[in-house]
């Protein structure tokens, strides 16, 4: 799209290339490693590269919450994130197991079992898209598939560039993203989370100029949200079901001046710890959200 | 003593001073709240600053002073009918009961909480209520042992509560649900909604005042008087509970205002029932509108948003350390239970001995999914690994927990005294949640430095209060039900703040061994075979403790000495074992009641047989704990706690006959 972009990544690549080709032939010989994922943005990842792990953390809430990409049946489900079955992941007998900075507390036990990969994702005050980008890269080069890694960055950068290109178009730039806790109560996220850095790469500006602890704000009151007038406001789901009431008819809420003006939208569940995968659907539903607000009719 | 005059007295002649000092703080109280709301509007959209003064502040200013005036009252309701001066729906475990209701309807039907919130917090809370109640039975509904089954209760439903909202696996979201007590307003509804009801209440009470105040005298006496007791204190109870439900169904558990309101109120001279009622409700208006209106400047200086009934409990938990040693005592009721005593313990220890390497072979030999045994030695040797020290954790902890509940049943001679209830477990809770808000990532060392730091300042809390009183074992208690109440609302206030350490405290509390390492468990074995014959070595000072202080000194033991000893080994324990099970197994509790039933009646003969009886309810749990809903994992610590509450109830249920 435009050339510091560019050179980035071809920066990127060339970075990803001097580190992944000092391992470029037993990578290739692990094509076929059977391999389990412990976190979700590592599962999404591999889902996204064309891979299907053996085993892979709560896939019930995935589903749900998550949504995209599809998980095979085939893959086990290995219980709550917090609360691995180490036991099942013993019965399987993965080659190797990836996981990320927040799963690093299982290394002791699945050391027992194989060979624990950590990639460090997410860190508060350091965006995370980068991160993932050389995460899906080292990823698929330790299994002998690099080439497709670079195929699918390069893919979900045009993508995003796509939606960029669509929002231009529009006027509204200043962006608040929040989830909601109950009527009252919102988290704000900020730059350093999955879905602030996938909006500046949607060339969205996020005009919340407080703190953020650890990719969201720490819950603030709801009116807090009314020192930003001009903002379009994006509340990501699942809303529960009395919050979502009291956006909709709340005397509060409609006070607000993004909800009066109609410059908002109710999106649907995203990951937000997630990879590339999730960092695309939350663009999509973003800017199909912007672009319903110019032609005057908000989700 | 001068009874006073009804309430018209009480506010204008006799006591003049203290409703001048009320008047003041309600002044002070309002100025905050003016200041804060000018502070809060300051930079808001033009438009949004009107409605937000009139549908959020405002309603949240008449909502505290309605929320407090209902807790004010409960809390006096629940002391007259139960003759109690500490009883608040936050000791009795009330708020607890209909949190963990709400947290449930939440998950498992969320139709049912849009429509009818308030009804599920009062079931919740009804219940809770109920089972404090009928475990308190046992020992005449004495005060101290009423507010311990009442901690106890809070307890169980507060591992209850983090165990669903970590199986619901919403966390971020469902955070929410657990910090409560929040007072966030948005528009009339629901403070129109508790005005009704507390004008409904005060009224209820007023109708009640007379009988309650015959209550007061004796049951024979008030019988005599033609009062039906039960019936009055069922009304009360009710009303107290609707309450206190209601408040929590609306913004959350706001602790101890209760309390503070009806202790208050008799400080300041309201004696009777009538001024009494009167006086709690106003005070209680003025306290929590005070502590929210400051809540409200805090947050709009500082552009966060903490939870007031947090704020709350971090004062009345103080109050409650300085109130309860002044608490009546009810004489303990004989042991009805007439325990057999074995004739061949050591037999028996054999058995159990028998009994746990039965169930260690089945914890290394089931299939993962728990429907059959493993036959291939290649999948055995493959789990061995992940099994062993969990297994081994799990024994010790057991072991330990269950010497030191023997240790403190025995020296403050009350049942229901357990390390869970003796503050340890939950300062160890508070010294995790101060390292995570420093460093969330601090890693498995720090966090165990971190939690036996937390544990060994709870211990010192509750010595250096109880030697204040010569180490009398009412006051032991009633230090660590204050150091545990205070290290709980710590804990909330930063349970609430949302983020990474919000999961990892909710995981550690919920008692998952999962994370136990080789390293962890060894550690734990050296630690059980260090301090478990150390409790034998010492039976004989349990033996002679017992026989009281005077009696003790005859024998030439110092009983402050040994007293002192006895209770930092129990805490040593305790802070051990709740490193690898997590704070709230209550093994403690049964095990020790266990190997007495069974007939293990001397103290070394039951410190064996509780420290055994202790390891198999650990290694049997934590079997089924990880094979029952595979491959999703109950916790270990509150599936014990699970089996623990029904037996608790149970026991006790079967002991007045």
């Amino acid at each position: 799209m435009n050339a510091p972009r560019a050179a980035l990544t071809r920066r990127r690549f060339l970075a990803g290339l001097a580190a992944g080709g000092f391992f470029l032939t037993s990578a290739r010989a692990s094509a076929a490693r059977r391999f389990a994922v412990v976190d979700w943005a590592l599962l999404e990842t591999t889902l996204f590269l064309g891979l299907v792990p053996v085993a892979a953390p709560e896939l019930i809430l995935f589903r749900r919450l998550a949504v995209e990409p599809d998980v095979p049946r085939s893959v086990a489900d290995l219980g709550l994130r917090g609360a691995l079955s180490f036991e099942r992941l013993a019965m399987l007998k993965p080659d190797i197991v990836y996981g990320s900075n927040y799963s690093a507390w299982t290394a002791p036990q699945v050391e027992t079992v194989a060979p624990l990969k950590i990639f460090d994702l997410f860190q508060p005050g350091e965006p995370p898209l980068a991160k993932i980008e050389a995460m899906t890269l080292a990823l698929a080069e330790d299994l002998g598939i690099a080439q497709e890694a670079r195929t699918v960055i390069a893919r979900a950068r045009a993508e995003l560039s796509a939606h960029r290109g669509r929002l231009s178009a529009t006027k509204q730039r200043g962006v608040l993203l929040v989830d909601v806790g109950d009527a009252n109560h919102v988290r704000v996220y900020g730059r350093d989370s999955l879905f602030g850095d996938t909006m500046t790469r949607l060339g969205l500006e996020n005009v919340w100029r407080d703190g953020t602890r650890y990719s969201a704000s720490a819950p603030v009151g709801m009116e807090a949200l009314a020192a930003y007038p001009d903002a379009f406001l994006i509340i990501v789901g699942p809303v529960p079901p009395d919050a979502r009431a009291a956006i909709l008819h709340g005397a509060l809420w409609q006070a607000l001046p993004s909800i009066a003006a109609g410059r908002f939208a109710i999106i649907e569940p995203c990951n937000a710890f997630g990879g590339l995968p999730a960092s695309l659907r939350f663009a999509r539903f973003v800017t199909a959200a912007l672009l319903a607000e110019k032609d005057g009719a908000p989700t | 003593m001068t009874d006073l005059q009804p309430s018209l007295a009480f506010s204008l002649t006799v006591k003049s001073r203290p409703f001048v000092g009320w008047f003041l703080l309600f002044a002070v109280a309002m100025t905050l709240f003016t200041e804060a709301s000018r502070l809060a509007l300051d930079g808001l959209a033009p438009g949004f600053a009107a409605r937000y003064l009139i549908d959020g502040l405002a309603p949240r200013g008449v909502f505290a002073l309605l929320g407090g005036a209902g807790l004010g009252l409960a809390g006096a309701l629940l002391q007259r009918a139960l003759r109690n001066p500490a009883a608040d729906p936050s000791t009795l475990g009330i708020g607890a009961g209909a949190q963990l209701a709400l947290s449930a309807a939440t998950l498992f039907a969320p139709a049912l909480i849009t429509e009818a919130r308030s009804l599920v917090a009062f079931a919740g809370g009804a219940v809770a209520l109920t089972v404090v109640l009928l475990l308190s039975r046992a020992r005449q509904y004495d005060p101290v042992t009423m507010i311990l089954c009442g901690i106890v209760v809070s307890l169980v439903c507060g591992a209850l509560s983090a165990s669903l909202i970590l199986a619901g696996g919403d966390y971020m979201l469902s955070l929410y649900l657990w910090g409560g007590g929040a007072l966030a307003q948005d528009g009339w509804r629901d403070a129109i909604v508790l005005g009704a009801l507390v004008s409904g209440a005060i009224i209820a009470a007023f109708l009640l005042r007379r009988p309650l105040a015959l209550l007061g005298l004796s049951d024979e006496t008030a019988r005599g008087l033609g009062v039906s007791s039960g019936a009055i204190r069922l009304s009360a109870i009710i009303v107290a509970t609707l309450l206190a439900t209601t408040i929590t169904a609306f913004v959350g558990i706001i602790g101890f205002v209760g309390l503070m309101a009806a202790t208050l109120a008799r400080l300041s001279g309201a004696r009777t029932a009538k001024a009494q009622f009167l006086a709690a409700p106003v005070i209680g208006a003025i306290l929590l509108f005070a502590t929210d209106s400051l809540v409200l400047l805090i947050d709009a200086v500082f552009e966060t948003s903490t939870a007031t009934g947090a704020v709350t409990a971090l004062v009345g938990g103080p109050l409650l350390l300085w109130l309860l040693p002044g608490l009546p005592q009810r004489p303990a009721a004989a042991v009805a239970v007439a325990f057999r005593r074995l004739a061949r313990p050591l037999a028996c220890l054999a058995g159990l001995v028998a009994l746990i390497v039965l169930a260690a072979v089945i914890a290394l030999l089931l299939e993962p999914d728990g429907a059959g045994f493993l036959l291939d030695i290649q999948a055995v040797a493959a789990l061995f690994p992940l099994r062993w020290p969990r297994l081994l954790a799990g024994l010790c902890a057991g072991a330990m927990l269950a010497v030191s509940g023997v240790i403190l049943q025995r020296f403050t001679a009350n049942p229901i005294a357990s390390p869970e209830v003796l503050g340890i477990s939950s300062g160890a809770g508070l010294g995790l949640a101060a390292l995570l808000v420093v460093s969330p990532y601090a890693g498995t060392g720090a966090e165990l430095a971190a939690t036996v730091a937390g544990a060994l300042t709870a211990l010192a809390a509750i010595l250096a209060f109880a030697r204040a009183a010569r180490l009398s074992p009412d006051r032991l208690l009633l230090g660590g039900i204050a150091v545990a109440s205070l290290a709980g609302a710590g804990v909330t206030l930063v349970m609430a703040r949302g983020g990474p350490e919000s999961t990892r405290l909710l995981d550690w509390m919920s008692g998952s061994t999962l994370r136990v390492s080789a390293g962890l468990a060894l550690g734990e074995a050296a630690l059980a075979i260090t301090l478990v014959p150390l409790a034998l070595v010492a039976h004989r000072w349990l033996a002679i403790l017992a026989l009281g202080p005077t009696a003790t000194r005859g024998l030439g033991l110092s009983p402050r000495k040994a007293g002192t000893l006895m209770v930092t080994l129990a805490a040593v324990l305790t802070a051990a074992a709740t490193l690898a099970v997590g704070p709230l197994s209550f093994v403690g509790l049964m095990a020790p009641h266990l190997a007495r039933t069974i007939g293990f009646a001397r103290p070394r003969s039951q410190i064996a047989g509780a420290a055994l009886i202790g390891a198999l309810l650990m290694a049997v749990t934590d079997t089924a704990a990880r094979s029952l809903a595979f491959p999703y994992q109950l916790p270990t610590g509150l599936f014990a706690a699970l089996v623990g509450g029904p037996y608790l109830v149970v026991m006790v249920l079967r002991k007045p006959r």
